[in-house]
């Protein structure tokens, strides 16, 4: 199957020299260049096509289906009571909630601090830049359980940060703090700096700069570039990286799976359904408002981006 | 931008940032080797109060993480390189199709490809799981789930690549000096992709390694990951085991990591839940 695809790279010139040939000319031609050219990308396409379907398509089909059956087995009656039960349940319906309001907090937090590291990184030269943007990445294959696990060990109740506190005052400061809703918020945010730096800065990069010196020989000020030139031009990129930062979120349950003491938020309910329970419709329901949030957000956006989306300067 | 003033907001903004992110990294490869309860949880394994001086040192936890988990270890490391080659002979004929190829539904399957990386992993776990149950025992079950989510990254990293070269002028060129198809391929089409493979292959790599929303449901006891490990020791295991498990996963994924910067990670971009 490789071979054949990387054979489908048939040559602009190839394709369009085809019609000047007559009829018997592609007749006699061989089969096997007909075959590359139009069979190739062909079964390619089907293959991929099936394989995303296989991998994809159909177990979401399942999940969906599934969250509408009684039972674990998927072959139960039809019945909406798993939706009902989600639905009328107040914990879980505050676990929802808790999930939208934080994830849209962090989403808030890490486009308006990565911001200014972007704009760094783009505009700036300086000693050990690269170590910087390096070390930027850094939390960028960390799982949220490990993350989970940094925070308690940085500001558990006998965590680093207030133990050397008690040392320097007397008093443990931030003591228990991971536990506690800025706790959460502060490690959710640490897997968000390499997503969100790295979708801004490569935002940024694209950014004109001239508009802004055209701007500023205009006798504009910089809080006025900011606001007329600038933000308008990445007002996009801003508004996709907010949904990036947003699904993420949402969709994490590592640090909450270790420090949920006070609150709980929906993916991890959802695991909990699983692992403790083992009720899959119900998780499976679950799963799908979850799903239709996070597809909701990324389409939603995408319609705002396009619509936000500057018109491109005629003097280029 | 006035190069001659300072911004030292941004500066100050960013070192922040930068404590933020480093400090907590070295404090877990501190607690890793100290004996001692200055660092975060109490601990049952606790050796002396920190005035005997053999025991403040000590590697002994590593070599406890190394073979109580060795078996997820080598997992992961496993499910890693398989996704590497899984995402290789797959991704990089996707990228050729969905770059060069003309068929209709192209946007669609584009699209389909990259989907996975909008969606919550623990979602995606649970479909695989209701539609594919029999075989969840296997390695290969993780393994799809692996592969679904570091596809999009070889794809994109491939597709991007030949975007920018311009592949079907060059094999025009190529076919014009009389090359054949597969002198194309080899000595046009595969030298130019190199780089943008091994950068993918190292996101893949990174990707997979660390990953655990997907995995964690998807394994079995048998099948268990690293990241799966890393859960136990801070479920189960004192401070300075968790600890040593931390390092050593960092020993694994700060390396690759730095590769890819160093090869140029300024394309880089990452979406995968974490």
């Amino acid at each position: 199957m490789n071979s054949e695809l990387v054979q489908t790279a048939a040559p602009a010139s190839a394709r369009e020299a085809a019609p000047a040939l007559s009829a018997r000319e592609c007749e006699r031609s061989s089969r096997a260049a007909l075959t590359l050219r139009v069979l190739a990308p062909a079964l390619g396409a089907a293959a991929l096509t099936a394989l995303f379907f296989a991998l994809l398509v159909w177990p979401l089909l399942c999940l969906l289906l599934g969250s509408l059956r009684e039972g674990n087995t998927g072959d139960g009656a039809f019945t909406w009571e798993n939706y009902r039960t989600f639905f009328g349940s107040r914990r879980m319906l505050g676990a929802l909630w808790s999930s939208v309001w934080i994830s849209l907090l962090v989403a808030f937090l890490s486009v308006a601090l990565c911001l200014g590291p972007a704009w760094l990184l783009v505009r700036y030269r300086f000693p050990g830049k690269r170590v910087v943007r390096a070390l930027f990445t850094l939390p960028m294959s960390f799982s949220g359980i490990l993350i989970g696990f940094l925070s308690v060990i940085m500001l558990g109740r006998i965590g680093a940060v207030p133990q050397f506190a008690e040392w320097l005052t007397g008093t443990p400061w931030l003591s228990g703090f991971a536990y506690q809703l800025g706790g959460v918020l502060l490690a959710y945010f640490y897997f968000e700096i390499p997503r969100a730096t790295l979708a801004l800065e490569a935002a940024l990069r694209k950014l004109d700069g001239r508009l802004e010196s055209a701007a500023r020989s205009l006798g504009a000020s910089s809080g006025q570039i900011f606001r007329w030139v600038v933000f308008p031009q990445i007002l996009p990129a801003l508004l996709s990286t907010f949904a990036l930062t947003f699904c993420v979120s949402l969709g994490s349950f590592g640090v909450v799976l270790i420090v949920s003491k006070r609150f709980t938020l929906l993916p991890l309910e959802i695991f909990q359904q699983i692992i403790a329970s083992n009720r899959f419709p119900l998780a499976a329901a679950m799963s799908v408002v979850l799903l239709a949030l996070a597809l909701l957000v990324t389409l939603g956006s995408r319609w705002l981006v396009e619509r936000f989306q500057p018109p491109v300067p005629s003097a280029r | 931008m006035n190069a001659a003033r300072r911004p030292w907001l941004l500066l100050a903004l960013t070192g922040l940032l930068l404590v933020l992110i480093v400090t907590p990294v070295l404090v877990v490869t501190a607690g890793s080797v100290l004996n001692t309860s200055f660092l975060g949880l109490a601990s049952e394994q606790w050796v002396g109060d920190g005035r005997d001086a053999e025991a403040l040192f000590t590697t002994k936890w590593f070599g406890y993480v190394l073979s109580t988990y060795q078996p997820q270890l080598l997992m992961s490391v496993r499910l890693a390189v398989a996704s590497v080659l899984g995402c290789i002979v797959l991704g990089v004929p996707a990228a050729y199709l969905l770059v060069r190829g003309q068929f209709p539904g192209r946007r669609f399957l584009e699209e389909l490809v990259m989907l996975p990386l909008a969606l919550p992993g623990i979602v995606v776990s649970i479909a695989l799981i209701q539609a594919y149950l029999p075989i969840r025992g296997s390695w290969w079950f993780v393994l799809l789930g692996h592969l679904l989510y570091t596809l999009p990254f070889m794809v994109r990293s491939v597709a991007s690549a030949m975007r920018s070269f311009d592949v079907a002028a060059l094999e025009r060129a190529a076919e014009s000096l009389g090359a054949s198809r597969w002198q194309r391929f080899w000595f046009v089409v595969v030298p130019n992709l190199r780089h943008s493979v091994t950068l993918g292959s190292l996101l893949v790599f990174a990707v997979s390694f660390g990953e655990f929303n997907v995995s964690y449901l998807l394994c079995t006891p048998l099948t268990a990951t690293f990241p799966n490990a890393l859960y136990a020791t801070y479920t189960f295991n004192s401070f300075q085991v968790s600890s040593a498990a931390t390092v050593i996963f960092l020993a694994v994924i700060l390396p690759v990591l730095a590769l890819i910067q160093w090869l140029g990670g300024d394309e880089l971009k990452v979406e995968q839940g974490a």
